[in-house]
């Protein structure tokens, strides 16, 4: 994973690598083609100034008929030269190419140009010559001075490059930092990010409405969980007063006593399912707050404690092995006692008597576990698919409760981070795992 | 003592109104805001039960209201709306304490009693139990002298049949009278049983318990004559 602008800032130095280095590659063939134009210029330049100066002066000063057939003249370091001679040829010859040449007994290799003239019909042949070494050093000279440039150039580009793209990126920056800060979208921050970037603008413009929309949907679910559990609680509310102001009268038949006092229990299971139903919606539409710290195995001693008298009753063992502890720091406790105690409580209800059920609390390779598990009969293939879902079938047996116990322990969990598996098999218990997520998520 | 049912549910304030009489309080009701306002401007309450889930009118702004013009009442919030908040707020806003509908009459009750010992500072009296006596002050049990060892939960168990002594409490009324509504779900006839029987089992190693009575198919009872 890199960040966005050294990403950029890395292409852009590429694709200059690239490019200086086919120029290196290709610059010793440029600066000699220059150079070679350059000196052929130079050499016709030449050329051209010794037939006006010819046809000036005749060929007389040069050439003195009979005593010599030839003309030459050099500088004092054998850079260049002009020579002139008589030839006997019938072709006329013009022409420029790179000859070795043995001047006081030094080869020097110089690039020389050729022509043939007519002069009072004696043809002359003109060659006007310069070194090739000369040419070279002027060419390494240029090459030094232009890859000093370039590096010089590269680093600058670089540095400007990173900078600039830091600066521009740095809305994307801001925008992202808000992002990574909101847990509840309630929270997000609505002030616009400054920028003069089109796309920046609107993605932040588009967030805000996004977390804005979903405010909206949360308050509108608020709503609606506060009304249904008012339409549905105050009709039970009034159905139970009614019984228990019966039950409370005097001198009354004990077969009414015990039928008023099974519709009461009717109605409590009523009340429980929408109870339980209105706080997972409460949860997942996050109208709990999490302001509590609290220590896992506090909260794991307190469930052991309140489920002991019962899984004594049933012939259970119920065992601690609290062997770390976790202390969270944003939490909801009584929800998080609500977890644990639906799990255990859901054990001794599948565990015959003579089983066992151990609680564990401890670290395993740097991540914190509670495990809850019992030799109880475990669950089949089925059960297991169900088992959080909010309307699994009752336990037919105990008959007992709604049922949807651990689908509240799962919706608190989520709610806290927390991840929750379980592991079983038919005759071979049952085992919850409870995996805290790392400190930084608190 | 003088109380105010402002409900919206007329049936249910008729059937608290009911309840509360026979407990020798004086009732009545209001079943609009408005209807509770003006009562509250004319006449002294010592206790106002108030549903906050008022259709006419914020149930948090009556609150205030009363607590203006009636400055010596205790409050107790009712609500179906069991939201965290109003919960809170209520409190914040200086209501005694809060019930969440749907409640027990007989909780209703021990709460109204609670606020009352609290605002009278009226010290509870020590109660015999055949050969047993309850220290309520100092949430003690004593038979001949000696102390029973009671679990904390025990204790709230005996003591809540104590103070409604003389009427059956099914199960459910005393399982949410200790355990509250945060375990709902597993609302499990079986754990008062249990406890019943601990309890049970303790107090007997001491004395026979025949004042602690099961109602069979209704629940417990406590029967000492007065």
């Amino acid at each position: 994973m890199m960040r966005l602008r050294t990403k950029l800032s890395l292409f852009n130095l590429l694709t200059r690598l690239i490019f200086t280095v086919l120029f290196i590659i290709l610059m010793p063939f440029i600066i000699e083609r220059i150079n070679l134009r350059q000196v052929d210029n130079n050499l016709i330049e030449k050329r051209e100034k010794m037939i006006s100066l010819i046809s000036e002066t005749g060929i007389e000063p040069f050439i003195i008929s009979d005593t010599s057939n030839a003309f030459g003249s050099y500088n004092i370091l054998k850079e260049e030269f002009i020579s002139l001679e008589k030839i006997d040829t019938e072709e006329d010859l013009n022409y420029i190419d790179v000859t070795p040449r043995l001047i006081e007994g030094e080869e020097i290799g110089y690039r020389v140009l050729t022509y043939s003239f007519n002069v009072d019909g004696q043809k002359y042949l003109l060659e006007v010559g310069k070194s090739i070494q000369s040419i070279v050093e002027t060419g390494k000279d240029i090459r030094n001075v232009m890859l000093v440039f370039l590096i010089l150039i590269i680093l600058f580009t670089f540095i400007a490059d990173y900078q600039y793209t830091r600066a521009i990126l740095n809305p994307l920056e801001k925008i992202k930092n808000k992002l990574k800060l909101v847990s509840d979208p309630a929270l997000f921050d609505m002030t616009p990010v400054r920028t003069n970037t089109s796309d920046f603008v609107a993605l932040d413009k588009t967030l805000c409405e996004l977390m804005d929309n979903i405010n909206k949907l949360f308050r509108k679910e608020k709503d609606i969980t506060v009304n249904i559990s008012h339409e549905l609680l105050t009709p039970v509310s009034v159905l139970r007063s009614k019984l228990e102001n019966i039950l409370l009268r005097e001198n009354l038949d004990h077969d009414i006593e015990a039928r008023i006092e099974e519709s009461l229990k009717t109605l409590h299971r009523l009340q429980s399912l929408v109870n339980s139903l209105l706080m997972i919606a409460k949860i997942e539409s996050q109208q709990y707050l999490r302001e509590d710290a609290v220590s896992v195995t506090e909260i794991l001693e307190e469930v052991a404690n309140e489920i002991e008298p019962l899984s004594e009753d049933a012939g259970i063992m119920l065992m601690r092995e609290l062997i770390d502890d976790l202390r969270i720091e944003k939490a909801n406790r009584s929800l998080i006692f609500s977890m644990f105690y639906n799990i255990v409580n859901n054990s001794v209800r599948n565990t015959p008597s003579g089983g066992r059920i151990i609680i564990e609390s401890r670290y395993l390779n740097k991540d914190f576990f509670v495990l809850i598990s019992d030799n109880g009969k475990g669950l089949t293939e089925e059960q297991k698919e169900s088992l959080f879902s909010r309307f699994r079938m009752r336990n037919k047996e105990s008959g007992e409760g709604t049922g949807i116990g651990l689908a509240i322990a799962k919706t608190i969990a989520d709610f806290h981070g927390i991840d929750v598996s379980v592991k079983s098999g038919q005759g071979k218990g049952t085992k919850f795992t409870f995996l805290f997520p790392g400190k930084s998520a608190f | 003592m003088n109380v105010l049912i402002v409900e919206d549910e007329k049936s249910l304030a008729h059937e608290i109104a009911e309840f509360l009489r026979s407990e020798n309080f004086l009732c009545e009701t209001a079943s609009t805001g408005r209807e509770a306002s003006e009562k509250i401007s004319i006449n002294l309450y010592d206790f106002i039960l108030l549903d906050i889930g008022l259709p006419d009118y914020n149930g948090l702004d009556l609150l205030k209201e009363a607590r203006l013009n009636n400055r010596d009442a205790s409050f107790i919030i009712i609500t179906a709306r069991g939201a965290v908040e109003d919960k809170v707020k209520g409190l914040d806003l200086g209501a005694d304490d809060y019930l969440a509908k749907p409640f027990a009459l007989v909780e209703l009750l021990s709460r109204i009693n609670a606020v009352a010992r609290r605002k009278f500072n009226i010290h509870a009296s020590d109660i015999p139990l055949g050969l047993f006596e309850m220290q309520v002050s100092a949430r003690k049990l004593i038979c001949n002298g000696n102390d029973v060892d009671l679990t904390k939960k025990e204790y709230d168990l005996l003591q809540y049949l104590v103070l409604n002594r003389g009427r059956v409490l099914t199960r459910q009324q005393l399982y949410e009278h200790i355990w509250g509504n945060i375990l709902d779900d597993q609302y499990d006839s079986n754990f008062i049983d249990v406890h019943i029987k601990n309890l049970r089992k303790k107090l007997n190693s001491h004395a026979p318990t025949p004042w602690l009575e099961t109602v069979r198919g209704v629940g417990y009872r406590i029967s000492i004559p007065e």
